[in-house]
C-alpha cells in the first residue's frame, strides 16, 4: 500500500514525539520514585528518632506501662504508623506479634519492609538497637510507615505520563499532517500546472519562481527536459516539412508523366522510355527515403553499432580510391596530410569522407589540390576536407548541414543533389559522439568532422 | 532454384513473385507468417525471402521456427530501419538483409550471391563473342586484341562478365568493384563504365556493354535493333 507523503510525514512525527515523550517520562518516573523514597527513609528515621528516648528513659517494669501508654496514643493519633520493640524479656517488648519471615524481611538493623494483613502496600520499617539499661535488656525498636499514600502517588504519575504521552504523540501526527500538507502544497500546484502541459502548448513551463529551492530544482530539470521535447518536436516538424517539399517535385512528375504517356497509343519505344524515366525519380525517391531513414537513427541518438579499431588514414584513402575516377575526370589531385587511430563504423565513415570529397571536387577549380586533415586532438579525432574554390558566404556556413540545405537555392530539388550531403556527415559525426564544422577564408573551403578517440 | 516469398503486402508479393519468375526462379508466396512458417518447414526451399512484419507471427519467429530445423538461406526484408531490427536478424540466423524499400535488382543481386555459395568453383576463363577474358591473369582481349585495362577498369569488367546477360545496378558494382557498402550518390559508376566502354566497344563490334536506364548495366550480346541508349 502506498500512503500519502502527509501521511507518512504524520506517522514519522508521531513516531519521533512518542519516543521523546516516552523517554521523558521514564526518566520522571525513575526521579519521582528515588525522590519519594528519600522521603519515606527521612519519615522513618525522625521517627524513629523521636520514639527512641521513650523507650531509653523508662528502665523498669512498672514504667514500661508508660511506654506502651505512649506507643498505643500514637498509633491512634497517626494510624499510618506502626511501632515494634523486640527482646529477650517479655517484660519488654511491643506491638502486634510477628511471624518468623515478617521479622526476617525487616531486618535487624536498618531499613526493611514488613506485609501486614489488611494494607495493600507492605510497611516501610526502619530498625535499630537500644542499649540495655537499668532492669531492661537491650530491645529492638522498629518504625513502620505505610507506603500506600507513596505508591498511589507514584500509580496516579504514572498514568499521567502514559496518557500525556499518547496524546503527544497523537497531537503530533495530527499536526505534522497539517504541516506536511501546507508544505506540499506548491507540489499540488506543479501537478495541477503538469496535467494542462499538453502538444498544443509546446512552449509552457512550470512557474518555478515562486517554488521552494528543493522544488524549483525538480521543477527546472522537468523544464529542461520540456525544452528539450520541444525541440525535437519542432524538428521533426520542420522535418515533415522538408521532406514533403523535397518529395513533392519527383512525385509530381512521376505523376504528371505517367498520366502523359497512358493518355494516347504509345508505340512500345515510347511507352519503355517513359517506364526507364519514371524508374529514374523513383530510384531518386529511394535514396531520398533511404538517406532519411539513416538521419533519423542518428537524430533517435543511436551510435555507432560495429565499431573496429583502424587507421584513418587507411579510411580515408579507401574513399579516395572510390572517387578516384572522378577526380581525374575534374583533374584535382588529392592528399592526405596526418593519421590517428580510432575506433569507428568504417561504412558511416567512408561515408561521410565520400560526401566531403565529393563536394569538395564539385566546388575546386581545375587543377586544384583537395587535401584532407587528419589530426589527433585531445579526446577527438579531427577530418576535414580543404578545397580552394569560390568559397561560402558567412551567411551560409552555419546552416550548411541541416538537411536539404543548399547554397544555391535555385539547386533545390535537383537531380544531383538532394542537399543530404553534410546531413549525413553530421549525422554519422554524431553517431561517433563527434561535430561538425565549416570555415571559408580567403578561396579556401574547410569542412570536416571529428569522432570521438 | 526455389524461392519461397513470405510477404503480406500483396503489391510487393505480385511483383517479386512475377519478377523472380522471370529470372528463372521457381516461387512460391506465403501471404502471412503462419502459412510462411508452414511452407518453409514443410517444403525444400533453395532460398527464402522473408518479411519482418507480418500478421499472424512475425518474421522473427518465422526464422526463428525454421532455424530449429533447416539451414535454408534467409534474407530478411526490414521494413524499419532499426539496427535492432537488422543486428536481431542476423543474429537469429538470416544471411542477409534488405531495408524496405530496396531495388529489385538488388534484392535479385543478394539472391544469387546467397545460392552461389553454395556452388561450386567458378571456370577462370570467360568468353562472349570476341572477348576473352583471363580472371586469374586479370587479362582481357578482343578479337585477339589485348585491351590495356586499369585495375578497377578490369574488376568493373570481370563484374560484369561473371553475371553475362544479368542487370547489375549501381549499388552492386560499387559493392563489388570497390567494396563499398553504403549508399552514395556518385556517379564513380558512370564514369567508370564510360571509360571501360572507351576501351572495350568503342574500336570494336558488336557493342557488349549495355545501359539499362534506371536499372544498371549489362554485358551482353544484342541484336543492334534492339539497341538502348
Ligand atoms: N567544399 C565546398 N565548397 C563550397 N561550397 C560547398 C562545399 N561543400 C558544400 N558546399 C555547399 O554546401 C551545400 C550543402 O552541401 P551538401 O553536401 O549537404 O548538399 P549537396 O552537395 O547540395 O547535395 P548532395 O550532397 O546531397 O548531393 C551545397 O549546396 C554546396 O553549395
Ligand atoms: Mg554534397
Amino acid at each position: 500500500m502506498k500512503l500519502s507523503i502527509s501521511k507518512r510525514l504524520a506517522a514519522m512525527f508521531a513516531v519521533a514525539s512518542f519516543v521523546m515523550l516516552a523517554v521523558l517520562s521514564i526518566a520522571m518516573h525513575g526521579l519521582l520514585k528515588r525522590e519519594l523514597e528519600r522521603h519515606q527513609s527521612n519519615e522513618l528515621h525522625a521517627r524513629w528518632t523521636m520514639y527512641k528516648p521513650i523507650v531509653v528513659r523508662n528502665d523498669d517494669v512498672e514504667h514500661w506501662q508508660y511506654v506502651r501508654q505512649k506507643f498505643d496514643n500514637s498509633i491512634s493519633e497517626n494510624n499510618r504508623v506502626s511501632l515494634w520493640v523486640q527482646g529477650g524479656d517479655p517484660h519488654f517488648v511491643y506491638g502486634s506479634p510477628l511471624t518468623d519471615e515478617q521479622r526476617h524481611s525487616m531486618g535487624a538493623n536498618g531499613f526493611g519492609q514488613v506485609r501486614l494483613p489488611g494494607h495493600e502496600a507492605p510497611l516501610k520499617t526502619y530498625s535499630a538497637e537500644v542499649e540495655a539499661h537499668g532492669e531492661r535488656p537491650a530491645v529492638l525498636l522498629t518504625v513502620g510507615i505505610d507506603s500506600t499514600p507513596f505508591v498511589e502517588t507514584l500509580q496516579a504519575f504514572t498514568v499521567g505520563l502514559i496518557a500525556l504521552t499518547v496524546v503527544g504523540a497523537l497531537g503530533a501526527a495530527g499536526l505534522g499532517y497539517y504541516i506536511a500538507g501546507v508544505g506540499l502544497r506548491p507540489v499540488e500546484r506543479l501537478s495541477r500546472e503538469a496535467q494542462a502541459l499538453s502538444p498544443g502548448y509546446l512552449s509552457r513551463r512550470l512557474q518555478t519562481d515562486t517554488l521552494a529551492p528543493e522544488l524549483s530544482e525538480l521543477a527546472d530539470s522537468f523544464n529542461g527536459a520540456l525544452s528539450r521535447l520541444e525541440t525535437a518536436y519542432q524538428q521533426l516538424e520542420a522535418f515533415n516539412a522538408d521532406v514533403a517539399h523535397e518529395l513533392r517535385t519527383p512525385l509530381g512528375n512521376l505523376i504528371g508523366q505517367t498520366q502523359v504517356t497512358l493518355s494516347r497509343e504509345r508505340s512500345l519505344t515510347e511507352l519503355k522510355e517513359a517506364l526507364h524515366s519514371n524508374l529514374e525519380d523513383l530510384e531518386r525517391l529511394r535514396a531520398i527515403v533511404n538517406d532519411m531513414l539513416f538521419l533519423a537513427r542518428a537524430d533517435r541518438g543511436e551510435r555507432a553499432p560495429n565499431r573496429v579499431e583502424v587507421s584513418i588514414a587507411q579510411e580515408v584513402a579507401h574513399a579516395v580510391e572510390y572517387l578516384e575516377f572522378i577526380f581525374e575526370e575534374a583533374g584535382v589531385k588529392v592528399r592526405i596530410e596526418g593519421d590517428a587511430q580510432a575506433s569507428i563504423e568504417t561504412s558511416l565513415f567512408r561515408r561521410a569522407v565520400t560526401n566531403l570529397l565529393q563536394n569538395a571536387v564539385q566546388h575546386a577549380p581545375r587543377g586544384a589540390e583537395i587535401v584532407v586533415f587528419v589530426l589527433q586532438q585531445p579526446g577527438a579525432i579531427r577530418v576535414s576536407v580543404q578545397n580552394t574554390g569560390p568559397g561560402i558566404a558567412r551567411e551560409h556556413l552555419s546552416r550548411l548541414f541541416d538537411r536539404f540545405y543548399r547554397v544555391d537555392s535555385s539547386r533545390s530539388g535537383s537531380r544531383e543533389n538532394h542537399g543530404l550531403g553534410l546531413a549525413i556527415v553530421r549525422a554519422v559525426a554524431t553517431m561517433h559522439g563527434g561535430t561538425v564544422f565549416a570555415e571559408s577564408e580567403s578561396g579556401a573551403t574547410t569542412i570536416g568532422f571529428t569522432v570521438a578517440a | 532454384m526455389k524461392v519461397l516469398i513470405v510477404e503480406d503486402e500483396p503489391k510487393t508479393a505480385d511483383y517479386l513473385e512475377r519478377g523472380l519468375r522471370e529470372q528463372g526462379y521457381v516461387v512460391d508466396v506465403a501471404r502471412d507468417g503462419l502459412d510462411g512458417k508452414h511452407m518453409a518447414l514443410e517444403y525444400e526451399y533453395d532460398v527464402i525471402v522473408l518479411d519482418v512484419m507480418l500478421p499472424g507471427t512475425d518474421g522473427f519467429s518465422v526464422l526463428h521456427a525454421l532455424r530449429e530445423q533447416r539451414q535454408t538461406p534467409v534474407i530478411m526484408l526490414t521494413a524499419r530501419d532499426r539496427v535492432d531490427d537488422r543486428v536481431r536478424g542476423l543474429r537469429e540466423g538470416a544471411d542477409d538483409y534488405l531495408v524496405k524499400p530496396f531495388s529489385f535488382l538488388e534484392l535479385v543481386a543478394r539472391l544469387q550471391a546467397l545460392t552461389r555459395r553454395s556452388r561450386g568453383q567458378e571456370a577462370m576463363q570467360l568468353r562472349i563473342a570476341d572477348l576473352q577474358i583471363d580472371l586469374l591473369a586479370r587479362k582481357a582481349w578482343r578479337n585477339g586484341q589485348r585491351l590495356d585495362l586499369t585495375a578497377k577498369e578490369f574488376a568493373l569488367l570481370a563484374a560484369l562478365a561473371r553475371r553475362k546477360g544479368e542487370i547489375l545496378s549501381k549499388t552492386t558494382i560499387a559493392e563489388l568493384v570497390w567494396d563499398v557498402n553504403f549508399d552514395s550518390d556518385t556517379n564513380v559508376v558512370e564514369v567508370a563504365v564510360k571509360r571501360l566502354r572507351s576501351k572495350l566497344d568503342d574500336p570494336f563490334k558488336p557493342t557488349l556493354l549495355h545501359t539499362v536506364r534506371g536499372m544498371g548495366y549489362v554485358l551482353e550480346v544484342r541484336d543492334e535493333q534492339g539497341e538502348d541508349t
